[in-house]
């Protein structure tokens, strides 16, 4: 490890308006325009988007794929763009800056245009 | 920024327990689409299980309902979690919640809301950070 590497991408699979009822029921964020279509078309949404948090989620995995979960200190995010049924998204981080007792590092969810969904800054206790 | 606004600068959320179950951990695992063998047995808390503690929270009031937030105006705009300790199946975890900033920036309403997590030890294991938006 050292500043600069780049991490393995993770590749989600389609996100499909299942996957969001699911996710709902999951995390208990019910709020309609994830998961009924006219209320986020009356939202002016022009259909239902994808939970933030559901995105920060595939970030999430990814990390505990790059790490032990055990060392994650930190994980802020800003959402950044909607995301909606029928995208695709990737993973991608790497290393910024380190520090004596951690990684610093940052990834970002991005679609198949390569649109930036999320962007996540993470901190690592090194070993 | 209105004074109704300002008032709620402090305003405490209703304090709750929530047990941490490996069946609330495989369906987020789920819901995600991670499907390690790990996480499908419901043994690793994902970074994001946090997020499953503040709704579960929400069952008899609701953030909506006590901010007086428009559901169809509502973002979310920023989430920070601060890992302490550990978090581990079985652990019963009572969280506290406030408002610890309201700001209108950009004819957007944005409230900072912190909670902490903590065990049935005693120890602090979670703080988390949410920007909630409310659109004008």
């Amino acid at each position: 490890m050292e500043v600069g590497y780049q991490f393995e991408p993770l590749h989600k699979e389609e996100i499909t308006h299942s996957q969001l009822v699911r996710y709902a029921g999951a995390s208990g964020d019910f709020n309609p325009i994830h998961t009924v279509v006219p209320f986020a078309e009356s939202a002016g949404l022009g259909g239902v988007i994808a939970h933030g948090m559901l995105v920060k989620g595939f970030v999430g995995q990814a990390i505990s794929q790059w790490f032990s979960t055990k060392d994650l200190v930190k994980f802020s995010t800003r959402f950044r763009a909607m995301t909606r049924p029928g995208e695709k998204i990737t993973v991608q981080g790497s290393v910024v800056e380190e520090t004596e007792e951690r990684w610093i590092c940052q990834a970002e969810a991005v679609n198949e245009a390569g649109e930036v969904k999320v962007k996540s800054s993470f901190e690592i206790k090194k070993r | 920024m209105s004074t109704g606004l300002q008032e709620k600068v402090g305003m405490k959320l209703d304090t709750y327990n929530f047990k941490i179950e490996k069946g609330k951990l495989k369906e987020l695992a789920l819901a995600i689409g991670d499907l390690r063998e790990e996480s499908l047995k419901g043994e690793l808390v994902l970074p994001t299980f946090p997020t499953v503690v503040d709704f579960m929270g929400e069952e008899t009031s609701t953030l909506e309902d006590l901010l007086g937030l428009n559901l169809q105006k509502v973002l979310h705009g920023e989430q920070e979690y601060e890992y302490l300790g550990e978090m581990k199946p079985g652990d019963d975890l009572t969280v506290t919640g406030v408002i610890e900033n309201v700001y209108t920036k950009a004819s957007m309403d944005f409230y900072i809301i912190k909670k902490e997590f903590v065990n049935q030890n005693g120890e602090t294991v979670l703080i988390s950070r949410s920007t909630i938006i409310e659109r004008h």
